[in-house]
């Protein structure tokens, strides 16, 4: 008796596994930048992050009645979506953050925002920046108290954004494009975040489209409002600043997030774009990212219906 | 589209090879797209080989020919590859009696009717898979002006059509003219693969020097990937124009053939020669070593590891009836081959073989889907009962060519939920007919 199953018969290599694990080789770069400038602040919030992380998913499984170690129809640790989960979110945190901040962040990212909507692949919201959001929620002051890199004695420093939007100071570009500024850990170094970026998109791990247009009209209205207003900061302070090159890269383009015909990705960046324009300019908030993202998750299915592609010969 | 890890060598080089005195023969009634032939021969009758042994019933059938010479020995129900058990004639093969040579026609004199009664005589079925009978589609019911050759062979590891090409341009040529006529074409495109340089080569010098009939003619060099040689995706390669939803190639003023469907033709007309053999590819990292072997219908594929004809080199885990992408997976040895059989491929691993995990909605599947559907809605619906959704998803436009499956990370496997759904959406219309 030989193996009989549904044609094809043929798989490409590329497993969930080696999806995520992609994803984790592209935020290497950005982790190193990360613990380079933030020090040991930075170590303890990313393992203390993808520890809980797994911990989380371990025991949402075992809740679930399945074996995490195993094939399950809700996901598996295996497949190692709670790491990256955890990475993403320690990455999007500030460094003074809380240890027991961090931790409820994550356990809400999984326990609620990943496995309460139906586990892998099944949430709505990215899990990583709905933590966030529910950290910024809770505790509104530690979320927004960052300090400068390497600083031995912890002297709070607004981010480039708060300080452009709040005092109109700019930073160097030297140091935006380097990550020697204040910020989230993961997001201020545009060099280490656009080598991962491109490994991405190069192993066609994430789609292009999405990055594109949400670059792209960032971009744009960036020179349209640099023309009507020259006060307003150059091209480069707003495209290097904040977390559009991280959120672009590796939130926008969460697969399970994001809506999945061509059109409607490049509809979900250019909305995205459109949203951290508008909240960066006019917005109370110096930073738009998370919000932007966010909001078009839940447009996502919205979209997926209305740009569904026509059929192969319809007219 | 996608491109796949074709496996093509060595089969598009080994020379053909023959097989054709089978111990026993099993011919089915139904081994074409359509309904079943109507059988006349009857347990105990002597017959001879080409001899009509089960009649077309309809418009769209073929009718079916003994392959050899010898005796009915019964009528039973047989297992099929494809419609799992179905009736079948038996027959033993008498090599005592002297071996019936077809007899050419003269068929310059022929009109295009007669001619095109022979190829309906012969039980031509198209040899690209799908095997849907030949003579149907020279009757076309709106006006047609390209005739378009599919040398594309797509599906991995098979061969059969490039060594037909490699060993048998002019007759393909000489069926090719055929068919241009009978439908009276204004051009004639061939659609063959990049990977098939040589074939490529050789069909426009013998296009070149020799002397045929024919009206425009184009060679296409292919390199979209699998599926490229869909009849639909050929089309609108060679000639960019889109058959409709549920439309058929006439529609757009295309016939497309298979070039071992052109050899056949040839055989029929020129030499008399109704449709009882084909060539095989057999291969796999499971065998000693590829082949390409002329068999006629009916040979059971046991019969030629007992005869040597193929080894194995380790014990199979699958074996494939037709490529790895649309074939289906055989329980044992023991099935016959029949008018579409192309190719068996013997695997000593199964890829197929993963657990499926939760999909992603990575949109993979979206962006390789041929037909532009959306394969991932299908799983979804299918799974959740949601059967009323799937009409409206276009279900039936799906081919189930396994580009989706192929491409997704979590390996579901959409083609077998596709099936499922297809199921309910006929089982449902024949409950509404009643």
């Amino acid at each position: 008796m030989y193996n009989i199953s549904s044609s094809p018969h043929l798989r490409v290599k590329l497993d969930t596994r080696s999806v995520m694990l992609n994803v984790i080789l592209g935020l290497l770069p950005v982790t190193a930048a990360a613990v380079f400038f933030f020090r040991v602040p930075a170590v303890y919030i990313i393992l203390n992050c993808i520890i809980t992380a797994i911990l989380t998913e371990w025991l949402v499984l075992k809740m679930r009645g399945v074996n995490p170690l195993s094939n399950t129809s809700y996901g598996s640790l295996k497949d190692l979506s709670a790491v990256v989960t955890g990475l993403l979110l320690a990455l999007i945190l500030p460094p003074a953050v809380k240890w027991y901040a961090a931790t409820l962040g994550t356990v809400f990212a999984i326990a609620v925002v990943k496995h309460i909507f139906g586990g892998l692949g099944c949430n709505i919201f990215n899990p990583a920046l709905m933590g966030r959001l529910f950290l910024m929620i809770a505790y509104p002051k530690m979320l927004t108290t960052f300090y400068e890199p390497f600083s031995v004695d912890v002297v709070s420093k607004a981010t480039p954004l708060a300080l452009y939007k709040f005092s109109s100071q700019f930073v160097s570009l030297k140091s935006l494009f380097l990550g020697n500024i204040s910020g989230s850990i993961g997001e201020t170094s545009a060099l280490c975040i656009l080598i991962g970026g491109i490994y991405l998109l190069l192993r066609k791990i994430a789609d292009w489209r999405i990055p594109l247009t949400m670059f792209g009209v960032v971009l744009a209205v960036t020179i349209i409002m640099g023309t009507i207003n020259p006060l307003s900061g150059s091209l480069f302070f707003h495209l290097l600043s904040g977390g559009l090159l991280l959120g672009m890269f590796f939130m926008a383009t969460d697969p399970a997030t994001s809506p999945v015909t061509k059109l409607g990705r490049y509809v979900f960046g250019a909305g995205c774009g459109l949203i951290i324009i508008i909240i960066r300019y006019w917005g109370g908030y110096p930073e738009g990212v998370m919000f932007s993202i966010l909001f078009m998750n839940a447009l996502t299915p919205l979209i997926n219906r209305y740009t569904k592609p026509k059929r192969f010969g319809e007219r | 589209m996608i491109k796949l890890n074709e496996h093509k060598e060595p089969q598009h080089s080994v020379t053909s090879q023959r097989y054709l005195t089978p111990n026993k023969v099993t011919v089915f009634m139904s081994q074409h797209l359509g309904s079943p032939a109507e059988l006349i021969v009857k347990p105990g009758d002597e017959i001879l080989r080409g001899q009509i042994i089960a009649k077309t019933t309809g418009f769209v059938s073929a009718n079916v020919h003994s392959p050899v010479t010898g005796k009915v020995l019964k009528v039973e129900y047989a297992k099929h590859p494809i419609l799992k058990h179905a009736e079948a004639v038996i027959i033993g093969p008498d090599y005592t009696k002297p071996r019936v040579n077809f007899k050419p026609k003269d068929t310059i004199k022929f009109s295009k009717e007669e001619i095109l009664n022979i190829i309906k005589e012969s039980g031509i079925v198209g040899m690209g898979g799908a095997t849907f009978p030949t003579h149907v589609k020279l009757m076309p019911k709106s006006p047609v002006d390209t005739l378009i050759i599919n040398g594309s062979e797509c599906e991995p590891y098979l061969a059969t059509d490039c060594r037909v090409m490699l060993e048998y341009t002019n007759e393909i040529l000489k069926g090719v003219e055929i068919l241009a006529k009978l439908l009276d074409v204004k051009t004639v495109i061939f659609g063959i693969a990049e990977n098939k340089p040589r074939a490529i080569k050789l069909f426009e010098e013998t296009i070149e020097n020799g002397k045929y009939d024919f009206p425009l003619v184009k060679i296409a060099e292919l390199n979209a990937g699998y599926p490229q040689g869909g009849e639909k995706q050929l089309i609108n390669i060679v000639t960019k124009r889109k058959v409709p939803p549920r439309g058929l190639p006439m529609d757009v003023g295309c016939v497309v053939h298979n070039v071992g469907t052109c050899l056949a033709v040839y055989d029929a007309v020129y030499k008399g020669k109704p449709f009882i053999e084909r060539l095989v590819t057999f291969c796999g990292d499971a065998l000693k070593e590829p082949k390409n072997v002329w068999v006629t219908i009916g040979t059971n594929l046991k019969e030629l590891f007992d005869s040597n004809i193929l080894e194995f080199k380790t014990a199979p885990k699958k074996i494939i009836c037709g490529g790895p992408m649309m074939g289906i997976a055989l329980d044992s040895l023991d099935y016959p081959i029949i008018k579409g059989s192309g190719g068996f491929v013997f695997l000593s691993h199964d890829e197929a073989e993963v657990p499926e995990t939760p999909c992603l909605s990575c949109s993979r599947c979206v962006d390789v889907c041929p037909m532009n559907l959306l394969p991932n809605e299908f799983v979804r619906a299918v799974k959740a009962g949601e059967y009323e959704l799937l009409e409206d998803m276009n279900l039936i436009d799906c081919m189930e060519c396994g580009c989706c499956v192929y491409s997704c990370p979590a390996k579901i496997p959409v083609v077998h939920y596709v099936r499922m759904g297809k199921q309910f959406l006929r089982n449902h219309a024949v409950k509404e007919k009643k």
